[in-house]
């Protein structure tokens, strides 16, 4: 079989319909992702009594298991859990309405907090006390002190392993044609389901995320230069 | 007036402060002296309430606080009556010195962002650093740094400052600066608590000088009190240490 070079451009075309949903899996999966870690790196920083232990199980799970058994975990067990709990209580709704997106979205989600909790824990480590101090010595309280000084530092430091984070998620949510979810990569099968030229429809697949991974880390290098403005005396 | 009774303060086992008893009168100036390890910055976080004491009573006018029982509102209140000037300066990193001395008036005192803004540079112009308003610390030198830091706790009209070693972080020909600074400030009638080596600075501007050693305090008084006549042994071999050219002019 010899290389179809017009056909990598149709099937380029083509498989540009489902971008949206591929992005649509990597912002929700990123953004809960991004709320999770915050709420799991403050729980194990402050070893919050009784919720500590559960978030240091929680990471270290997920973390030891493919994010691919997260998605297959919750597409057959999520199912029987809102089934029976339907039953016992009387609810009308049943699994069965969750559309097959929902489930990736859930799994990535849950994916993604506990790799976001590391990035945002280590952001949050790498703000010196003496901040947090200065701002409770000017009688700022800690939610204070956390929201207007600690976070934005922590962000700024956070940025280059959050961006890794997003492009892990986009380049991580091909794995959502399991659940018959059709994003880039499937798509990219159909359109040469046809003709056979996996090939070509693959390579144009990977073009296209090689320009979406290009986009993510053009945006970090600009938003980092705009909130690192305050390094700009490069001391420490 | 402030009024420290009996403040302790054990890390585990360890006790770094021992029942320490101090009264600041208004607008003194007290300078506490000691040898590294003798609990002076954990006195001073004590009464910023930056460590919580182990047991004792911080009373600043009418407020009383009790550490054992301290509540989320005393300590808050405690916090607002008194602002910390720090060894690191500890400037916030990510704001310019302008936003650093109007953090506090605008999140802690709810000013207005015109009054705030106003108050501030007024601030800054008084530490003179009226030309480096938009200066992130890490454009600043140390000595400028830690003029911000004096904006900054001014700012909030607390009751009493607490400096812990100002200077001590700074090169030598930037000492100069600073002291300049808090030597203005205690001209003014500002009430502080100043952790220093700096003898020079403490003969010209203390009221009160305290020795501490071993989490005690061990001798207090006067500047010449302290420094030319010291009753306590401990004190005349630390003095003799600190200042080797006492030795000549006795
Ligand atoms: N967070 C802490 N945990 C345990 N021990 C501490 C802590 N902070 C201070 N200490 C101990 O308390 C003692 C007093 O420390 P402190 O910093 O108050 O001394 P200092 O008089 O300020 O000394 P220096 O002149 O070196 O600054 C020291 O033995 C120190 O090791
Ligand atoms: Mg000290």
């Amino acid at each position: 079989m010899k290389l179809d070079p017009s056909f990598i451009w149709t099937a380029f075309v083509q498989i540009l319909s489902a971008i949206p949903t591929t992005l649509y899996i990597t912002v929700v999966s990123v953004l809960a992702g991004f709320v999770i870690g915050i709420v799991v790196a403050l729980i194990r920083i402050y070893r919050t009594p009784g919720l500590y232990p559960l978030a240091v199980g929680y990471v270290t799970f997920i973390r030891g298991t493919p994010m691919l058994t997260h998605l297959l975990l919750i597409y057959f067990g999520l199912p029987m859990i809102i089934d029976g709990l339907a039953v016992q209580f009387g609810w009308s709704f049943r699994s069965v309405s969750i559309p097959m997106i929902g489930f990736a979205y859930i799994a990535f989600s849950i994916t993604a907090g506990a790799y976001m909790s590391e990035v945002v824990r280590s952001g949050l480590l790498a703000v010196d006390r003496g901040q947090i101090e200065a701002a409770h010595s000017i009688g700022m309280s800690t939610p204070q002190a956390l929201r207007r000084i600690v976070f934005p530092q922590a962000l700024a430091a956070s940025l280059p392993n959050l961006s890794n984070s997003v492009i892990g998620m986009l380049h991580g949510s091909t794995l959502a044609f399991t659940v018959s979810v059709v994003d880039i990569n499937a798509q990219a099968q159909i359109v040469a389901s046809t003709n056979w030229k996996f090939f070509e429809a693959y390579l144009a697949a990977a073009l296209i995320f090689w320009g979406l991974t290009f986009l993510i880390e053009r945006a970090t290098a600009l938003i980092e230069k705009r909130i690192n403005l305050y390094n700009r005396g490069g001391v420490a | 007036m402030i009024k420290l009774e009996h403040i302790s303060k054990s890390f585990g086992r360890h006790q770094v402060l021992n029942n320490i008893d101090l009264k600041v009168s208004k607008g003194e100036v007290v300078v506490i002296l000691g040898p590294s390890g003798s609990g002076k910055t954990t006195l001073l976080r004590c009464v910023n309430y930056l460590e919580k004491p182990s047991g004792g009573e911080i009373s600043i006018g009418e407020f009383k606080l009790d550490c054992r029982h301290a509540r989320k509102k005393d300590i808050h209140q405690l916090r607002q009556k008194t602002a910390m000037v720090f060894q690191q300066y500890n400037l916030f990193r990510h704001k310019t010195a302008l936003e650093n001395v109007m953090e506090g008036l605008l999140i802690v005192k709810k000013l207005p962002k015109e009054a705030a803004r106003e108050k501030s540079i007024a601030l800054l112009e008084k530490v003179g650093l009226g030309a480096k308003l938009d200066a992130y610390p890490s454009q600043l030198s140390g000595g400028q740094q830690q003029r911000v830091g004096i904006a900054r706790a001014l700012a909030l009209e607390p009751e009493v400052i607490l400096f812990d070693e100002p200077t001590s972080a700074l090169d030598p020909e930037l000492v100069g600066e600073v002291l300049e600074v808090i030597r203005k400030i205690a001209k003014e009638g500002i009430t502080m608590i100043v952790v220093t080596h700096e003898m020079g600075f403490a003969r010209d501007v203390a009221n009160h000088v305290v020795f501490m050693d071993g989490g005690v305090i061990v001798e207090e008084g006067t500047p010449s009190e302290v420094f030319n006549h010291p009753r306590e042994e401990r004190t005349k071999q630390f003095l003799k240490r600190i200042t080797p050219e006492l030795n000549y002019s006795i």
